[in-house]
This record gives C-alpha cells, sequence and structure tokens, in this order.
C-alpha cells in the first residue's frame, strides 16, 4: 500500500515552504521542518514533505539508485505525479543522499545566463548538521555563517565553491536531516575550513 | 458551519507550487526576475495581483498580516486586500508593523526596522527596470545576462545634464548583490536605503508582467548614483504636522484653495506610533 502524503496538503505543504524558503534566504541556517506526513523507506519525513511540496507533473524528478525503489518512485509519481528520469542533467529536481552517488554539481541543469532559473535544485538527505568544514557568506548571511553536513567531504564543498563561481548560472541545494532543513544556494560563497 | 469556499489562501495548490519554486530560485538568485505562470486573481491587474500571489504562496494559517497602500492600512487596496486574506485563508490582521510576520506593501517600506522574522512582500507594476530604456524583452534579458547596465547611467547622467540632479525620486534603479540592477517597485526612493541589509525577507511579485524577484535578507542593494554626484533621499524643511517626526517619509495634503498646505507622515502606523495614539 502507498504512504498517504501530508495529512492536510494546503497547510501542511505552506508550513514545509516557510522552512525551505527561510532556509533557502538564510544559507547555512539549520530550520525545524516537521509534517505530519508518511514516507517511504528510506525517504525521510523532511525529504518527502519537501518533495510533495516543490514537485508536480511540471517538475522531472531524478532518484538516486540508494533512494530508487518502486515503493519510492510510487510514491512519488501517486502524490505529485511527477515524471522519473533516468539522467540526472534532465532533472529540475534531483534526490541524492551524501555519499558516493551524490551527482556533481556541474553535470546538472544549470540554467542559461539569460534564465538561470531554468536550473536544477538539489536536495540531498543527510544524518545532521555539524559546523566546522566551511565558513558562509554572501546574500542572506550577516557576516559569515559556519556550516558542516555530516557525510560530505571536501571534494563537494569545493564543486560548490565552484557552482558558486558560475553564478549566476548554478544549481541550488537543499539538505533535508531529520526533522531539519538547511540550504546552500548558488549565491552564496564558500570557505572551507578544514583541510581536505 | 458551512464547509471552506475556498482552498487555503484562495489559490490552488499546484498554483501555489509553481509560484514557491519560482519564490526560491528568485532568492537563490538576488534581483533576477523569475517568470511565473501568474494567475487571474478575483482583482484586476494593477490592485496587486503579484503581491497577492506571493503572500498567498507564502502564507501560513499562524501569520499576522499587515497590508499598506503608500504607507496607509486604512485605503481602499489595503483595506481589500487584508479582507481578502481574512476570507480565504482566515489569518489574524494588524496595522502595527512590529505585528506583523507577513507585511504586503503598495510602494511604501514601513518607517520601524523589519526584523528577521518578517516578510515584506511588494506589489510591482514594472518589474523591468530598463523597460522605460529598451522596450525589447529579448533585448533588456540579454542586457541582464550581459550586466551591461550603462545605458541605466546614461539615463541618470541626463537627469543631471538637463536638470542638474537626478531626478528620478521613485522606482530608483538598484543593483543588488553587486550583480542585477532592479527595480524596487514605485517605492519613494527615500525608502531605497532600507532596502539594503534588511534583516527581512523581501519578496516582489508583477502579476501583470508575470515575474517575481527577491532580496534576500542582510543582502547588499546599492542605488545607483555617480561619485560627484551620490544618491541622496528627499527630505522636508518642516516635521509631519501630526506627529512631530522628523525622519520619516512625509505626504503633502491640500488642506483647501487658498493654497494651504499639511505635511503628514505617509506611514499611519509610524505616525500613530509616535502619537501614542493606538
Amino acid at each position: 500500500m502507498t504512504e498517504r502524503g501530508f495529512s492536510d496538503v494546503a497547510v501542511q505543504s505552506a508550513h514545509a515552504f516557510r522552512a525551505i524558503m527561510q532556509a533557502m534566504a538564510r544559507p547555512g541556517r539549520v530550520l525545524e521542518l516537521g509534517a505530519d506526513i508518511e514516507a517511504p523507506e528510506p525517504l525521510l519525513a523532511s525529504t518527502a514533505a519537501i518533495a510533495l511540496t516543490l514537485c508536480d507533473f511540471q517538475t522531472p524528478i531524478w532518484l538516486a539508485p540508494e533512494l530508487r525503489n518502486d515503493k519510492v518512485t510510487h510514491y512519488l509519481r501517486f502524490h505529485a505525479g511527477a515524471p522519473i528520469m533516468a539522467e540526472p542533467d534532465k532533472a529540475q529536481f534531483l534526490f541524492a543522499e551524501a555519499g558516493p552517488t551524490l551527482p556533481a554539481p556541474d553535470v546538472l541543469m544549470q540554467g542559461t545566463h539569460e534564465y538561470p532559473d531554468r536550473s536544477a535544485t538539489l536536495i540531498i538527505q543527510v544524518e545532521g548538521f555539524m559546523p566546522g568544514a566551511v565558513a558562509l557568506s554572501g546574500p542572506g548571511i550577516r557576516g559569515s555563517e559556519p556550516f558542516g553536513v555530516t557525510g560530505l567531504s571536501a571534494s563537494f564543498w569545493a564543486a560548490m565553491a565552484n557552482n558558486h563561481a558560475d553564478f549566476p548560472v548554478g544549481i541550488d541545494v537543499i539538505f533535508a536531516a531529520p526533522g531539519r532543513v538547511a540550504a546552500l544556494p548558488r549565491s552564496t560563497e564558500i570557505r572551507m575550513l578544514e583541510p581536505a | 458551519m458551512n464547509a471552506p469556499a475556498y482552498n487555503f489562501a484562495y489559490l490552488n495548490e499546484q498554483t501555489k507550487r509553481m509560484i514557491r519554486r519560482a519564490i526560491l530560485k528568485a532568492i537563490a538568485v538576488p534581483g533576477y526576475q523569475v517568470p511565473f505562470a501568474s494567475r487571474e486573481m478575483p482583482m484586476p491587474y494593477g490592485w496587486g495581483t503579484g503581491g497577492v500571489q506571493v503572500t498567498a504562496a507564502v502564507l501560513t494559517p499562524e501569520d499576522t498580516l499587515k497590508v499598506i497602500d503608500q504607507g496607509a492600512d486604512d485605503t481602499t487596496n489595503a483595506v481589500s486586500i487584508r479582507k481578502f486574506f481574512v476570507k480565504t485563508a482566515g489569518v489574524a490582521t494588524t496595522e502595527r508593523t512590529e505585528e506583523a510576520s507577513v507585511i504586503q506593501t503598495r510602494h511604501r517600506i514601513p518607517e520601524a526596522r523589519l526584523t528577521e522574522d518578517q516578510i515584506l512582500v511588494f506589489q510591482v507594476p514594472i518589474p523591468e527596470p530598463l523597460r522605460f530604456l529598451e522596450p525589447r524583452e529579448t533585448e533588456t534579458r540579454t542586457m541582464h545576462a550581459l550586466e551591461e547596465y550603462g545605458v541605466m547611467h546614461v539615463k541618470l547622467y541626463e537627469d543631471i545634464a538637463q536638470y542638474g540632479e537626478i531626478a528620478t525620486t521613485y522606482a530608483y534603479p538598484a543593483k543588488v548583490a553587486d550583480r542585477y540592477v532592479f527595480d524596487p517597485s514605485p517605492i519613494p526612493k527615500f525608502d531605497n536605503p532600507k532596502l539594503d541589509d534588511c534583516p527581512a525577507l523581501q519578496l516582489f511579485g508583477a502579476g501583470r508582467e508575470k515575474r517575481i524577484y527577491a532580496v534576500p535578507p542582510y543582502t547588499k542593494v546599492k542605488s545607483l548614483d555617480f561619485e560627484d554626484h551620490p544618491f541622496e533621499v528627499q527630505s522636508w524643511d518642516e516635521p509631519c504636522a501630526l506627529c512631530g517626526s522628523r525622519d520619516s517619509f512625509l505626504d503633502e495634503i491640500v488642506m483647501d484653495d487658498q493654497g494651504t498646505r499639511m505635511f503628514v507622515c505617509s506611514d499611519t502606523d509610524f505616525c500613530a506610533g509616535k502619537r501614542g495614539d493606538r
């Protein structure tokens, strides 16, 4: 049986979106994202809430191999009606876990200089946050913000620094942890704090 | 009680998702105008349909909404939009700036400094700052892509050549985060400094023109100017006739047909607060 989505779509997606939007507006700040939602293994409730808040028939989705199973694809097709793509560069929203299968930012839809909004959003499911890996600065951040994500290596931060260097084109990242959300838009400057 | 006649905040969920996706991209690329599939709203274009759609997409049932039109809470546009959301979203409303979590505004930024817990939604008639200089969308889009804003500086220079000063007094162009020149909506240039380094998230919705853009919190917003003609805001010789404020934006009110005039705060809540009358 397919897990049900939000218990009250209008209200819970509004709450989820407020958290996602504030996270995107304040890069590196970890915010609460609680939703009454059922999610198929191995999706977190927060990941499912982000998917059902943002995705629908207009948004091609890509799932990393570890998140892709019949239950998850059925869940996303049933609740969101989103087409599920085989190639990451065709997807508007990508879902992955921190780890080796994480797609490189530069192979995803970057948008164009005329339409930088036509770019991918990468949702990374993570265990949690541990500030210390990087310092973030730029729009949305007063001064600089220490940030770090469990399970993400220096190569990820280097790739995201390159992503920022291409501004205004590039991808945006949302991190989904149990009950929490954070984001890293392309506008954010990244400074490494730990040697690789 | 009957079943609710509207979905929460009027718009259907698919429309909200589409607007929400546009808002996220707008935040990620500060000052860039994201096209969106603007819907017909139960009010005419020019009455804030863009702002209303953005507000509907960000509103939660716990929000307290304030709506102002040229700084006033009690004008037709403000009252009707406030009532619209009371009816369709059931949210609490307020006229006090500091009590509001979402503020929709037409052409002013409140005098009180906004906080991190607030969201300011602007109603925008013409989102493209270059439109009056270059009518073709294909051209203005290329100009933004190339960061080619010389024509705007020429326009400001021609003001100086003709009038001795930059004559633009509202919808004054500014650069967001050192990249995109944007139109802050027809707010008086008096309000431009409040856009800069603002703790609140600022969202802009243009319904007829189908564009959404954003200025994230704590983002640099620099009004365009020249070294020898620096950006300046309006000032008045006299204080507000009602509250005595010398640092707020004043409206000129014609009192009779003998030429009597009165200058009063445009921000009605700020003025009432100063007078201890609210």
